[in-house]
């Protein structure tokens, strides 16, 4: 016994070839996976503060080259990119704040045995998020409720969230039961008792869902693409972001078939451009970033507890 | 809860004739709400230029909406726009009167001060909204009476009759609940029990979720109709099952679904065959020993899992088209004297299209495994090495057994997944190219649905067939996970 503990203390001490071989490739396929992960945001960048002529010729690879920042400046001459930032920034925020406030109440209140029908409203509730009417049905819908082109679009579905409320009624759950009884005593009423204590109480599994939720409406594009047709005004920047992009693959489709020395240049000039729009649209993310991160774990360990 | 008993509960008198009208009362109100989302009651459409898909809402939120067909008529003087305002001023009316009424439908649920004042509230808006339906009803003459009728195609709707029917009908019943009901004593006062002032804190997010997941399983009925826009479902265009069986019948359109399949099975296929990779990812950033570079590398793997779709196309863009890095990397190191734009290409593309997944997913899908992992118990590795295992039998015969359950809920929920790729990376990946292999199920419905040319009830039908078998799928997964592991997952 004594022989084998000293074994695996030197074993501790003096790593073996082998492990310091399985050292080297762990460490190097890491850093390398990290590296292609982090790479195309930097590439992205280098490309929109080099010179123009240089970036259209795509000879900008690995480091910056006549420095400028014209593109953020030309930027905000494009038509509409500053009504698309707006509307994403409203639907983010407006989007995101009602989500949460509406998963808090109803988390809370799908926790109260006393409530009439609760079991099958929350069935009720949890449900659709195991079923789809399709994409044509949803869109109809969404026409006959009057909501396409409309701004309330990007807001009102996105309340509910099933997923959320799972979460947020999960962690309530842990809260002592004590504290509600005690203020019910009080004389306290269920609305009451969720402002003042509830909601409190349950800010981490909340900052959680918001930050999914801001992500969520930040990134989404499908919507607009296909609610907002009629009204250029409404579209997100993701949206716009999209259609820059679509422009250049049919411009770049023209230049494979015929030879057009104008499209060619054109179609270069637009590329500094697409990168510095696609940085608008990454940068919010980046910003949050750090303070989401250490929000993950907790929300996807508690998103693996089914409701 | 114990504040909240009144003097009433104690006495709690049998279910009488009162009791009776007050929930008949409640359904016909619930029931009158419902059919103001029914496009075929709408009263408002007095005029074939009013969209036939329209509900009695639609009209009521918005003019322009009511409106949208007229933009012709009003400038060619085919109708006086007076009649439609009126008619817009009259849904208001009805649609205020509604949300009164409901709300008096609501306080009934309380003790007797409740149920009377909320009898009272009824009668209020069942009474406006009587008035509006009828305004809306006076308006069939401006319509019938327009200057140019053959333009107009004046309708009389059934909802006309019916709406005011449905509101008069709430009027009497609350009328009948308020004269029924016993006068309130002089100790009682506005309580309502716990079970329904909870209910009805619940009751807007319940609308919502009515209006929002289970109304558009209504919009399935276009599947089995001849529809084309702006038309209205009636027994004429309705065709049953035609539709699903053109899918297979169309040799075009079974080769084509038959593609969709292909590529959808194959992209889900990889998917899963790939699936052990964040498990894998998690095990070996376990074994990197310095925290510093582990919580770095978890950082940025995590990244890309935040960045839209249209951003990753963006990434791809820039690194893989003829202009990009890659090319300029290429020509550079003389392996290719001509750019080959990588995007541009069908080749490898499901492949191609799982490395995005993984660059975009991989760091992200490994958390769950990283946070099992540090939930195995520490005192297993360590018994392990005493007895002589190494690193892999660790690996093997700990932390493997220990994730195991995670891993296979997720394997079963991707299985039920299979035929949902969703359509956002398939979309902005999508082009001349790469089509015939990139169309992917949520994608091909899109654009059958609404793509130019698309067709709205074939779209519905190729959807509906997916939805309901993904559901089955999942059932099944669900029932196997059961049997297997003794755990449902759902």
């Amino acid at each position: 016994m004594a022989e084998k503990v000293n074994k695996t203390e030197k074993h501790k001490m003096r790593l073996s070839p082998g492990d310091i071989t399985f050292n080297i490739i762990n460490y190097t396929v890491f850093i390398l996976f990290s590296l292609i992960c982090a790479f195309p945001f930097y590439y992205l960048f280098i490309n929109t503060i080099s010179d123009n002529e240089l970036v259209g010729r795509g000879v900008i690879s690995l480091w910056p080259q006549g420095f400028h920042l014209d593109n953020y400046a030309n930027i905000t001459k494009i038509n509409g990119l500053g009504t698309a930032f707006i509307v994403s920034i409203a639907r983010t925020v407006i989007g995101t704040i009602l989500m949460v406030l509406a998963s808090a109440l109803v988390g809370y209140l799908v926790t109260k045995e006393e409530m009439w029908g609760r079991k099958f409203w929350y069935r009720f509730l949890v449900i659709t998020m195991y079923f789809n009417a399709g994409i044509i049905p949803w869109y109809m819908n969404m026409s006959m409720l009057g909501l396409t082109n409309n701004f309330l679009a990007y807001i009102i579905p996105g309340i509910i969230s099933p997923y959320n409320i799972i979460l947020v009624k999960t962690y309530i759950e842990s809260i002592p039961g004590e504290l509600e009884e005690s203020a019910s005593i009080d004389g306290a009423g269920y609305f009451t008792i969720f402002r003042k204590i509830i909601f409190p109480l349950s800010k981490p599994i909340l900052a959680t869902i918001a930050i999914f939720g801001a992500v969520g409406h930040w990134n989404s594009f499908t919507d607009s693409l296909i609610l907002m047709t009629g009204n250029a005004k409404l579209q997100t920047l993701q949206h716009r972001l999209y259609t820059y992009m679509n422009e250049s693959t049919n411009l770049a489709a023209m230049l494979s078939g015929g030879s057009e020395e104008t499209l060619a240049q054109a179609s270069m000039n637009m590329r500094p451009i697409k990168f510095t729009v696609a940085m608008v649209t990454v940068i919010p993310i980046l910003i949050v970033y750090p303070f989401m991160s250490k929000y993950f774990e907790k929300g996807i360990m508690l998103g693996a507890v089914k409701g | 809860m114990t504040a909240a008993k009144s003097p009433g509960l104690k006495s709690k008198p049998a279910k009488t004739t009162v009791d009776l009208i007050g929930y008949v009362l409640r359904i016909t109100i619930v029931l009158t709400m419902i059919c103001l989302f029914v496009p075929a009651l709408n009263p408002t459409r007095m005029s074939e230029l009013i969209k036939e898909s329209d509900s009695f809402f639609t009209s009521g939120i918005s003019y322009g909406g009511l409106t949208e067909g007229f933009t012709r008529a009003f400038n060619k003087g085919y109708i006086e726009s007076g009649v439609l305002v009126r008619t817009y001023i009259g849904s208001i009316t009805a649609l205020i009167g509604s949300l009164v009424m409901l709300a008096g439908c609501a306080m009934t649920l309380g003790e007797i001060k409740f149920k009377r004042l909320g009898a009272k509230v009824a009668i209020a808006g069942s009474g406006i909204a009587v008035l509006g339906a009828v305004f809306i009803k006076l308006q069939q003459t401006g319509f019938n009476n327009a200057a140019n009728p053959e333009r107009i195609k004046p309708l009389t709707p059934v909802g006309g009759f019916a709406f005011i029917a449905f509101y008069g009908v709430c009027l009497l019943l609350s009328i009948a609940y308020l004269l029924k009901l016993p006068q309130a004593g002089k100790d009682d006062k506005y309580v309502m029990e716990g079970k329904f002032r909870l209910f009805l804190m619940m009751s807007p997010f319940i609308v919502l979720v009515v209006l929002f997941s289970y109304l558009p399983l209504w919009g399935w009925r276009y599947a089995f109709y001849d529809y084309t826009p702006g038309q209205a479902l009636t027994s004429d265009n309705f065709v049953g099952f035609k539709w699903f069986a053109y899918l297979f019948q169309n040799s075009a359109m079974r080769a084509d679904v038959g593609r969709v399949i292909v590529n959808t099975l194959a992209v889900s296929g990889i998917g899963l065959a790939m699936s052990w990779l964040p498990l894998a990812f998690a095990i070996f950033l376990n074994e990197v020993k310095n925290s510093h570079v582990k919580r770095v590398v978890q950082t940025i793997t995590t990244i890309p899992n935040f960045i839209s779709w249209v951003l990753v196309y963006t990434v791809a863009f820039a690194l893989f088209s003829s202009d990009g890095f890659m090319n300029h990397i290429l020509m550079n190191l003389n392996f290719t004297s001509e750019p080959i734009n990588f995007l541009q290409s069908n080749s490898g593309i499901w492949f191609k299209m799982w490395l995005w997944n993984t660059w975009k997913g991989l760091g992200w899908g490994a958390i769950i495994y990283i946070a099992g992992i540090s939930g195995i118990d520490q005192a297993l590795y360590e018994a392990a090495t005493i007895d002589g295992a190494g690193r892999f039998q660790r690996m093997w015969h700990i932390t493997i057994p220990g994730l195991m359950p995670t891993f296979f809920v997720q394997l079963v929920l991707s299985i039920s997944n299979i035929l949902s790729n969703g359509m956002d990376q398939y979309l902005v990946f999508k082009n001349a190219f790469n089509q015939s292999k990139i169309e992917v199920l949520d994608l091909y419905t899109y654009t059958l649905g609404l793509g130019t040319g698309g067709s709205i009830p074939l779209s519905t039908a190729v959807g509906m067939a997916k939805s309901l078998i993904s559901v089955i799928l999942l059932f099944s997964a669900n029932k196997a996970s059961k049997a297997i592991r003794g755990q449902s997952i759902v």
